[in-house]
Formats: structure tokens, C-alpha cells, sequence
């Protein structure tokens, strides 16, 4: 598949070179090149099956921990194999933040350890440092004035949108440089939902976003780039801008357009 | 399954067609009423059909976009629809130039019409093509559109080269020249909607 | 159409059909509660004039002469539910953990089904196993054997409400913990259990209410002092065996120690329940449903 002409030559944060995955003898993705660009929110949306939310589980070596999983092929991030023989799965998991489809604070955390999870659960003790990570997230996920007051009740004393926003700032107390969103939003109200856009324009600054949404508009108002996947296939791949208005396969025009899916 | 928005679609898809027969009538008239000398009665009323018929259109594609916000060859179809019904809006409004042209300048009997008659004729198949191109999406047919604009800019220029030679106030290339004005424009916009049904079926803008 | 409006005789007898229901139903509660109020009732009646301070704090009579009291069953019970919680929790709950975080082993099909065997199993064949394990091997009742016993019995509903315990943790807290780069042990044992602890404190509370009131194993494996326990390979006193055996030796004083014991066991087993339905009360997972 040819790159966007505005992907030539940039050096890609994750790379996918024959990306299989699946459960026990059945392929649910079959096999995906695709060049993950850094710094950009690339959404990755397809019909439901399409292996879009298994494609970003495999990124985090995730999607092994399902009795059952199969994984196969290359996973690149900075041209290091997350799935080599020698990887650790854990040191994995800490450059790559993922926050999931319905907001999951621990319940038994207050919001101050909620967000500083990452890193009290890792063996950090210092408390100066602790308190910084705090602020610095809950700053960066737009929370930080909502909460200072009550970082001692309990996480799950907030609103969904605002459950989902610490949800993030705990992703990013442990500073990944990679950030998966699996369809972040649709458990929320639109207001709570706007916030969470707005906010993951702002985050590209500073990491690499990849979310999957079925929301095309949503894919519209928020994403760089844009991946379609359908039935474990990457169909096409573009500045989303591109795909919407002129997409060059048949398939992506009848899958957006609605004519199918 | 008809999606949603295809009924409202379809409705711009007709209101289009409507107004590209009528456009199409009006010019007739006005070409006519110079050729065989005539009023061109009934150009002014679908010139403010057309209008009206315009309204209608901008509206309903404006109320699809904020509704549907729809993509791709969808999106192409309502921004197009916005130029093209403002081409065959044109058309009437031209045509309505002419008839005031005609009223103005009284009888022309004595003046030569061949040059103008040409270029009009030249034009109104190109309004004929416009209007089909449109209605089957047929992107060769749209292709063959600005070929012949360049025919009716060259007849324009050519005559009016003439005419800046001639001595006089002369009631007949006076009206000739303002009526081929009107033509050429007319053959402009003609070539604007063979651009936009080439952009809704290929997506590319077709370079000037 | 149907229309909503019925006729006055249909909607009275359907008021009938319910009333009758609802009356049958009640009827059928208040006959299964009246045994066991009965029981508390004479249980309370019955022991009510034996508790004293002092009953509480002597050893039993001698049969026909005085009340003395029933320390010796307070300590030996204390002693052997207490042994048998240090080896029923650990092992309990290594177990639970274990079937609810890798529930597709074999190992752990395997051991489930066991463990569910086990609780169901007659108290009297465990008491004879240990007697054959334990007491045989050491030549003399102990309370060492009656923990083991006690520990046997406890083990598989620990085990048991572990499991359900952290099941019921939803999947995505262990996955939002992962993902943070949190390694699995850490996760279960930070996340999963911190998040699951009422419920394992349920069970823990529920293994020593059912270990308590065990009889049969430990007239087989600690037998009866009339002294509190001195040493853990010596026989032991329990509050079940005083009750069994004071209460069917026919003196009447001794009859009044029996029913003073059941009461103290039936005190402390309500209060163990209370507790636990004090942790239920609290709801282990606080996630509130949001609209």
C-alpha cells in the first residue's frame, strides 16, 4: 500500500510488517503492514469485526493475555520488535498507554492514587515526585481544576467524562510515548465527549495517538490519518481529510458513504 | 437499503434536472426571439423560476450537510450541487440579459445575426451536453465541454476586434457584441458544471 | 384491540388469586423460620441463667456438685479455630487466587471440582482421616489434630468464595493495571485483592462460623480436658464437645453447663455472621452506574 505523500520519508513510531492475531485456529487480523506515524492521532475505524480493536491490543501485548490468543509477525515501535523473543512484555506496556472503551479508575484508589497507579505499583516512594506526577497528569488531561480540591475521594466519585479524563491523566503519569484509545468516547454524553476530543488534539504535542472509533465523524473531527480495516485487512490508509472526500478504494467510499456496515 | 439521506438526494437530483430543462427553454426563447426577432415573452418568468428553483436548491443541500455530514461521493455530490445550480441559474438570468438587449435596441431586422446566431447555436449545445453530462454523470461528455468554450471565446474576441475597427454608432453590432457577451458567459458557466460533474464522479478538481 | 379495561369480575377475582398467593407464600416463610426461632428461643431460655463471670472463667464441675464453667471449651476452641485459620486462609486463598486467575488450567479445572467435593464432604470422614494422619502417628488426641480438621473443613469454602470474589472483579480493571506496565503478580495482589477483599473477608468470616461448630471431627481428634490446653500434643476441650457430652450425661447441672455453652457458641456465631453481612453491606466495588 502506498504511504500519504505527506508520510514519504518520516520516520514511522510503530510499525506493523505482517501483523497476524487471532484465538485459538481463527485469524482475526491477517496480516497488516502499517506505518504509524509520530506525534499525529491516526484512527484506526472499520465495521464491527473488522479487527481494528484486536490490532490495537496486539500493540500493547495486550491481546496475548486472552486464554487462547495467537499473535504472528513484527510489531516495530522505533524500529525495536515489541514481539522479539527478548522484548519484555512489561517494559512493553510502559511506553504504551491505553485507555479503553468505559472508564476504569480503581475503585478501591482515591484520584491521587488512581493517577500516580502506574508508578506507586512500580515501587515509587518519593513523595515529591509523586506529587508532581500528579499535577503534571491531571494538568495534561485537562483535570487538574476539577479534582485538586478532592484528590483524596474516591475515583469513582466523578461523572463518566471526568472518570475517563483521569483515566487518561493515569495513562499519562507513567509518560509513554505512545497512546491507544479504544473507542474512548462511547460511553460518554457529548459535552463529555467534545472535552475528550479537544483534549487528544492537544495531546498529539507531545505523544503518539492511536484510537479506534466507529464514529466516522468522530474519526473526521480528531484523527491525522485514517486506517480502514475490513474483515482483518487494511483496506486503506490516508490523511483522513483525503479519505473522506475522495477515498480511493471502492470499499472505503461504500463503507463510509453507508451503503454497507 | 435507501439510507437516510437519500431521499433528500434524490430531491436535489430532480430539482437540478428541473432547472436544466428550464434553463435550457429560456435560453431557446431569448436566441429565438434575436434570431427570428421576438419578445422572448415568458424568459422573464422562468428566469425568476430558476431563481427560486436556486433558493430551494442551496437551502436543502445546506440542511443535508448539517444534518447528515456526509463524506465522499456524497459530500462531492452537495458541494457540486451549489455550482451547478447556480450555472443553470446563470443561464436564465442571461437569457433574461438578452430579451432586455432586445427590448432595448427595437428591431434589428437589417443586421447581419449570423455571427451571434453561430456562437448561440454553438452554445446551446453546449448547455444540451451540460445538462445530459450532468444527468447520466458522464465524465467524457463533460470532458468535451471546454474544447468548445474556446470556439465561442475565439468568436467573441474576433467580432469584437471587428467591431472596434468599424465607424459609428452602429445599432447592430452594438446589440451583437452585447449579446455575445452575454453567450460566452453563458458557454463559461456551461464549461464550470462539465468541471463539477467531473469532480463529484472523480474527486479531482480539473485544472483550469 | 384489546381493550385495558377489564370487567369488575375478573379484576376481583384476580385481587383474590393474588391475596391468596401472597398468603401462602408468607405462610410457607413462617414455617421455615419457626424451627430455628424455636431453637434460639430455647437455646436462650435454657442458657440464660448459666452465663455468669464466673462461667466464663472456671472449669467445669464435677458431675452433681456446682456450676463451675466453661473456660476450658472457650480456650481449647479458640485455640484449634484459631491453628486451623493460620493453615486454612493462607492455603485457602492461594487456592481461590489461583482458580479465579487461571481459570483455564488444567490443574485448576481439576482442583475446582475437588474443592468443591471437599465441601460437601461428611466432617466425620475428615475427623477420621486426620485420626489416621495425625492423631495415630502422635499416639494421642491433640489440638493439633483438631486444627488440621478444622483447617480441612475451612479450606474449601475459603477457597470457593476467594474464587468468586475475584471473578467478579471486572476484566478491565486487570487490563487498564497491565497495561499501565504493572506485572501480573503485582496486579493480582495490589489490584485484584484490594479490590475483591470484602468478599474474601466473607469468606474467611463464613470458614470460621461453619469451623466453630464442628463436633463430630473433633470428638475424633482433640477428644476432651478438663483443663485449658497447656500443650498442643495434648487432648483438647472445644465447645461443641462440652455440649455434646454435658448435655447427654443426664445431671442436671451439667445439663445447665450445656445449655450455657450453646448459648456462647450461638452468641458468637451471630455475631460472625453480623460481620459479615457488615462487609456485604459495604459494597466491595464502588463503581457506581452512571446513566
Amino acid at each position: 500500500m502506498s504511504l500519504p505523500t505527506s508520510l514519504v520519508g518520516v520516520q514511522p513510531k510503530f510499525e506493523t510488517k505482517g501483523l497476524r492475531a487471532g484465538f485459538g485456529s481463527t485469524w482475526v487480523l491477517k496480516g497488516i503492514d502499517l506505518k504509524i506515524p509520530p506525534n499525529r492521532v491516526t484512527a484506526v475505524m472499520g465495521p464491527s469485526g473488522c479487527g481494528k480493536t484486536t490490532f490495537v491490543r496486539c500493540l500493547n501485548r495486550l491481546h496475548e493475555l486472552t486464554p487462547g490468543a495467537v499473535v504472528e509477525g513484527q510489531a516495530l515501535l522505533d524500529g525495536e520488535d515489541i514481539y522479539d523473543r527478548n522484548a519484555d512484555p512489561v517494559a512493553v506496556r510502559r511506553r504504551i498507554g491505553m485507555v479503553f472503551q468505559k472508564p476504569n479508575p480503581f475503585p478501591t484508589m482515591s484520584i491521587y492514587h488512581n493517577v500516580v497507579a502506574g508508578l506507586t505499583l512500580n515501587g515509587e516512594r518519593d513523595r515529591k515526585k509523586l506529587d508532581h506526577a500528579a499535577e503534571h497528569s491531571l494538568r495534561g488531561a485537562y483535570l487538574w481544576d476539577e479534582v485538586k480540591d478532592k484528590l483524596s475521594d474516591s475515583g469513582a466519585s466523578l461523572s463518566g467524562g471526568q472518570q475517563q479524563r483521569l483515566c487518561i491523566a493515569r495513562a499519562l503519569a507513567v509518560e509513554p510515548e505512545v497512546i491507544l484509545m479504544d473507542e474512548p468516547c462511547s460511553a460518554l454524553d457529548p459535552t463529555a465527549t467534545a472535552k475528550i476530543e479537544e483534549l487528544i488534539t492537544q495531546l498529539k504535542r507531545d505523544y503518539t495517538i492511536i484510537i479506534v472509533t466507529h464514529n466516522l465523524q468522530q474519526a473526521s473531527r480528531v484523527a491525522d490519518y485514517t486506517a480502514f480495516f475490513y474483515l482483518g485487512k487494511l483496506v486503506e490508509f490516508d490523511e483522513t481529510a483525503t479519505l473522506f472526500e475522495n477515498p480511493k478504494e471502492e470499499l472505503t467510499e461504500r463503507y463510509i458513504t453507508g451503503k454497507f456496515g | 437499503m435507501p439510507r437516510l439521506m437519500d431521499m433528500g438526494l434524490d430531491q436535489l437530483n430532480s430539482l437540478l434536472l428541473d432547472m436544466a430543462n428550464l434553463s435550457q427553454q429560456a435560453v431557446a426563447a431569448a436566441i429565438d426571439a434575436y434570431t427570428h426577432g421576438g419578445k422572448g415573452t415568458g424568459v422573464r418568468q422562468m428566469s425568476d423560476r430558476l431563481q427560486v428553483l436556486h433558493r430551494q436548491v442551496s437551502d436543502l443541500s445546506t440542511e443535508m450537510i448539517a444534518r447528515f455530514q456526509p463524506v465522499a461521493s456524497d459530500l462531492r455530490f452537495l458541494k457540486a450541487c451549489l455550482e451547478i445550480s447556480y450555472g443553470f441559474f446563470r443561464y436564465g438570468r442571461y437569457a433574461l440579459d438578452i430579451t432586455q438587449v432586445l427590448e432595448m435596441f427595437g428591431d434589428l431586422g437589417p443586421c447581419d445575426r449570423t455571427p451571434v446566431v453561430e456562437a448561440a447555436r454553438k452554445t446551446q449545445e453546449m448547455i444540451r451536453l451540460s445538462a445530459e453530462a450532468f444527468g447520466k454523470r458522464d465524465v467524457e461528455m463533460a470532458r468535451s465541454i471546454p474544447s468548445m468554450d474556446d470556439i465561442v471565446d475565439e468568436s467573441y474576441r474576433s467580432y469584437l476586434r471587428k467591431a472596434i475597427n468599424e465607424k459609428g454608432n452602429n445599432k447592430c453590432s452594438m446589440s451583437a457584441m452585447l449579446i455575445l457577451r452575454y453567450v460566452e458567459r453563458i458557454a463559461d458557466h456551461a464549461t464550470y458544471i462539465a468541471e463539477s460533474v467531473e469532480y463529484i464522479t472523480t474527486g479531482v478538481e480539473p485544472s483550469a | 384491540m384489546t381493550s385495558i379495561l377489564v370487567s369488575g369480575r375478573r379484576r376481583s377475582w384476580r385481587r383474590i388469586f393474588d391475596r391468596i398467593m401472597k398468603a401462602l407464600i408468607l405462610l410457607s416463610v413462617v414455617i421455615a423460620v419457626i424451627p430455628l426461632f424455636l431453637v434460639v428461643a430455647d437455646v436462650v431460655v435454657q442458657g440464660l441463667p448459666a452465663i455468669s463471670w464466673s462461667f466464663l472463667t472456671e472449669n467445669p464441675p464435677s458431675p452433681l456438685a456446682g456450676y463451675g464453667g466453661i473456660l476450658n471449651g472457650i480456650e481449647g476452641s479458640l485455640l484449634m479455630v484459631g491453628m486451623g485459620t493460620l493453615i486454612a486462609v493462607p492455603l485457602g486463598v492461594g487456592a481461590g487466587i489461583y482458580f479465579s486467575e487461571w481459570p483455564e488450567s488444567r490443574l485448576s479445572f481439576l482442583s475446582s471440582f475437588m474443592n468443591d467435593v471437599l465441601a460437601e464432604f461428611p466432617t466425620i470422614v475428615i475427623g477420621l482421616f486426620v485420626y489416621a494422619v495425625v492423631v495415630a502417628p502422635t499416639r494421642t488426641f491433640s489440638a493439633v489434630a483438631g486444627a488440621v480438621a478444622l483447617a480441612i473443613i475451612m479450606l474449601p469454602i475459603i477457597a470457593r468464595t476467594t474464587e468468586e470474589s475475584l471473578k467478579i472483579v471486572p476484566i478491565t480493571l486487570r487490563e487498564a493495571s497491565m497495561a499501565l506496565g504493572i506485572p501480573r503478580w503485582k496486579t493480582i495482589f495490589r489490584v485484584v485483592i484490594s479490590t475483591g477483599k470484602s468478599g474474601l473477608a466473607t469468606g474467611i468470616l463464613l470458614g470460621i462460623a461453619r469451623a466453630t461448630g464442628e463436633t463430630a471431627p473433633l470428638v475424633v481428634t482433640a477428644g476432651y480436658l478438663n483443663f485449658p490446653p497447656t500443650a498442643l500434643f495434648q487432648q483438647t476441650a472445644s465447645l461443641p464437645y462440652i455440649i455434646y457430652n454435658f448435655g447427654t450425661a443426664g445431671y442436671p447441672n451439667w445439663t445447665t453447663v450445656a445449655w450455657g455453652a450453646a448459648l456462647v457458641l450461638v452468641a458468637f456465631m451471630l455475631i460472625l455472621n453480623l460481620s459479615v453481612k457488615f462487609f456485604i453491606g459495604r459494597k466491595s466495588t464502588g463503581v457506581r452506574a452512571e446513566i
